[in-house]
């Protein structure tokens, strides 16, 4: 009896993982058609309006390419009802070293500073972000002179590296970037608590004067980021990962399927599901 | 309603538990049972009951965890933020939990029948006198269960337990038995209250909420997270399977991140008694050099000095908690 159950378990395994596989190679193309789907079918209804519309819409596309999409950028950020003021993007798949992931994140890193995010970090649990800091950083500054034009100055970034702070570009910095790594995360937990112990080791403090709001104060000190609201898992693995376990308490979490190929549209859809979610902390 | 709800899987329900246990199972499962409020008002009852309904709901879970082979179950009951409700819900969710605690202790035969051991971790002293004492009593009259185990996050928050866990590393170190230097990864995961657990394998969150809500944020770094989007009280046995279904499907990648990670801590580790080494021979031999393998027997040495001073700190600290529990349930008895 057993071996007719492991069969079963084995072709429900491999049926799932073929569903998953199909889901995400869907999900991958489907958006963008039923996104265009969506826009013909209200045009259609409301053709007379719709009309008025189209002219302006002509005149502006002749203007060029890239204000029309800045100033896209700029509307969906004044449109959602609420923004995170950090949003953490965690990398959970199996990740060669290739070209292409770079570029991927560094769109949806530039993504976010066009909307006006302050804080963006960039995770993945074998630190491959974090060995390639000086690649993304790159890739990032490719990518915002494509989506941002002449303008990209204005958002320059900060990029952390080993705790040694390096101003890239311009110091007039909107958004910060940090890459982060497990080592930002239980270690650094475990540094602030060596710290306090060797306080009380040397008679500077006491026990009881340890607590929440000083450990927290400390791991602020050191990370220099405010907790993320928002996290953008990529990949099919559901796990934090080891991603900053402190700072987490009251984040949201959602998933991408695959930060391959990501569209702007997927982007911006997990952040109006983010923006309409209400959070009772506690009550 | 008792503890753990008596009764048999139906035959469609258990031909499926035999087909998902052929695959690899979590023996640790932890949920978040949020939606009670929500509950109660969809059902037009008030929100009381919506809490009791909970309760109830967790007894039955429980019994479909035994019958999935998971022996372990931790759920977060109250958290500290709770206490921000109104007064009257508070109020309310306390005699819910005496009620509860004191039907624990006149289950006592079932409980052992099935040897369920049961914890509850958070400060207890946040809590109303006479419910710290019905858990206390009910703590250790089921201590010495070792089948299944229930822990109850009562009074608790992730952050709370961690800045605890320091606090009682300052306290070894006040007392003399470690060195801020014996400070680790491991050495905070043992002071956690958890302590005596694994790490969970499998963090259930319901009612579409998809955050942690401060619930055991150092231990479930690389657990499975699985949000669905059922409120606790209409949580089903499908429910259950669909979350250990995502449980197997995460299941290689979960235990090489794993791997990854255990690998990096024992680095970790060795890193930290080295450099600690090397400052006890700059200070003892005045800059003269030193072969490798003198050095190496002082890392041995140095190594097994740690370990012991580490071991010697936990147990006074595992003293403490049990005598803390001990007082508070002889407590019971005189009043």
């Amino acid at each position: 009896m057993a071996l007719v159950y492991e069969f079963v378990w084995r072709v429900l395994h491999v049926v799932l993982q073929l569903q998953r596989a199909a889901v995400s190679w869907f999900q991958a193309r489907a958006w963008k058609r039923t996104w265009l789907l969506w826009r013909r079918a209200a045009g259609a209804v409301l053709l007379p309006a719709a009309l008025g519309l189209a002219a302006q819409r002509r005149m502006g596309a002749g203007a060029g390419r890239r204000p029309g999409r800045r100033c896209r950028l700029l509307a969906d950020g004044k449109a959602l009802e609420k923004l995170p003021l950090h949003v953490g993007l965690l990398v959970t798949e199996e990740s060669e070293e290739e070209e292409a992931q770079f570029t991927d994140i560094a769109n949806v890193v530039v993504w976010c500073m066009a909307l006006g995010i302050s804080y963006v970090s960039v995770y993945d649990n074998q630190g491959v972000f974090k060995r390639n800091n000086s690649r993304l950083m790159e890739e990032i500054a490719k990518q915002q002179k494509e989506h941002l034009g002449s303008e990209s100055c204005k958002y320059s970034s900060e990029f952390l590296n080993n705790g040694m702070e390096t101003q890239e570009q311009m110091s007039r910095c909107h958004t910060v970037v940090k890459v982060l790594s497990p080592d930002d995360g239980k270690l650094s937990i475990v540094q602030a608590a060596q710290q306090l112990c060797k306080a009380v080791e040397q008679k500077q403090s006491t026990s009881k004067d340890i607590n929440v709001t000083v450990l927290d104060s400390l791991l602020r000190e050191s990370k220099n980021i405010p907790d993320p609201e928002l996290v953008l898992k990529f990949g099919p693995v559901e796990s934090t990962l080891g991603f900053l376990p402190w700072h987490i308490r009251l984040t949201e979490f959602i998933s991408l399927p695959s930060h391959k190929d990501v569209t702007y549209d997927d982007f911006l859809h997990t952040l109006q599901r983010y923006a309409s979610c209400e959070q009772r902390l506690g009550k | 309603m008792s503890w753990i709800r008596e009764g048999e899987l139906s035959l469609l329900e258990r031909l499926s538990a035999n087909i998902l246990k052929a695959g690899p199972m979590p023996k640790h499962v932890a949920f978040i049972m949020d939606g009670n409020r929500r509950y109660a008002r969809k059902k037009h009852v008030e929100r009381q009951k919506g809490h009791t309904q909970g309760f109830d709901k967790l007894a039955e879970a429980l019994r479909w965890c035994l019958n999935l082979g998971i022996h372990e179950v931790t759920v977060y009951a109250f958290s500290i933020e709770n206490f921000k409700r109104s007064k009257e819900e508070v109020n309310g969710l306390m005699e819910l939990a005496k009620e509860k605690f004191l039907r624990l202790l006149d289950e006592q035969e079932n409980l052992e029948k099935h040897g369920v051991c049961i914890r509850v971790l958070g400060d207890l002293t946040l809590l109303p006198e006479d419910l710290q004492h019905v858990i206390a009593k009910a703590v250790v009259s089921t201590r010495a269960h070792t089948k299944c185990f229930l822990n109850v996050c009562f009074a608790y928050t992730s952050r709370y337990e961690i800045a605890n866990a320091v606090r009682e590393m300052a306290w070894g170190a006040e007392q003399g038995l470690i060195k801020s230097s014996d400070v680790s990864e491991a050495l905070l995961s043992q002071c956690l209250y958890t302590s005596n657990s694994p790490n969970p394998d499998l963090l259930i969150r319901t009612s579409g909420e998809v955050r942690l809500s401060d619930f055991l944020l150092w231990q479930t770094s690389h657990s499975c997270i699985v949000f669905q989007s059922v409120l606790w009280p209409e949580y089903s046995f499908w429910n259950l399977c669909e979350a250990v279904l995502q449980y197997q499907l995460n299941y290689r990648s979960i235990q090489k991140a794993r791997e990854l990670h255990k690998e990096a801590e024992t680095a970790q580790q060795l890193e930290s008694d080295r450099s600690c080494v090397a400052e006890l021979l700059r200070q003892g031999r005045n800059g003269k050099p030193i072969d490798a393998h003198s050095r190496h027997s002082a890392l041995l040495s140095y190594t097994a000095g740690r370990e012991e001073r580490v071991s010697r700190f936990l147990s006074a600290l595992q003293q403490k908690r049990d005598n803390f529990f001990e007082q508070m349930s002889s407590l019971t008895a005189v009043a």
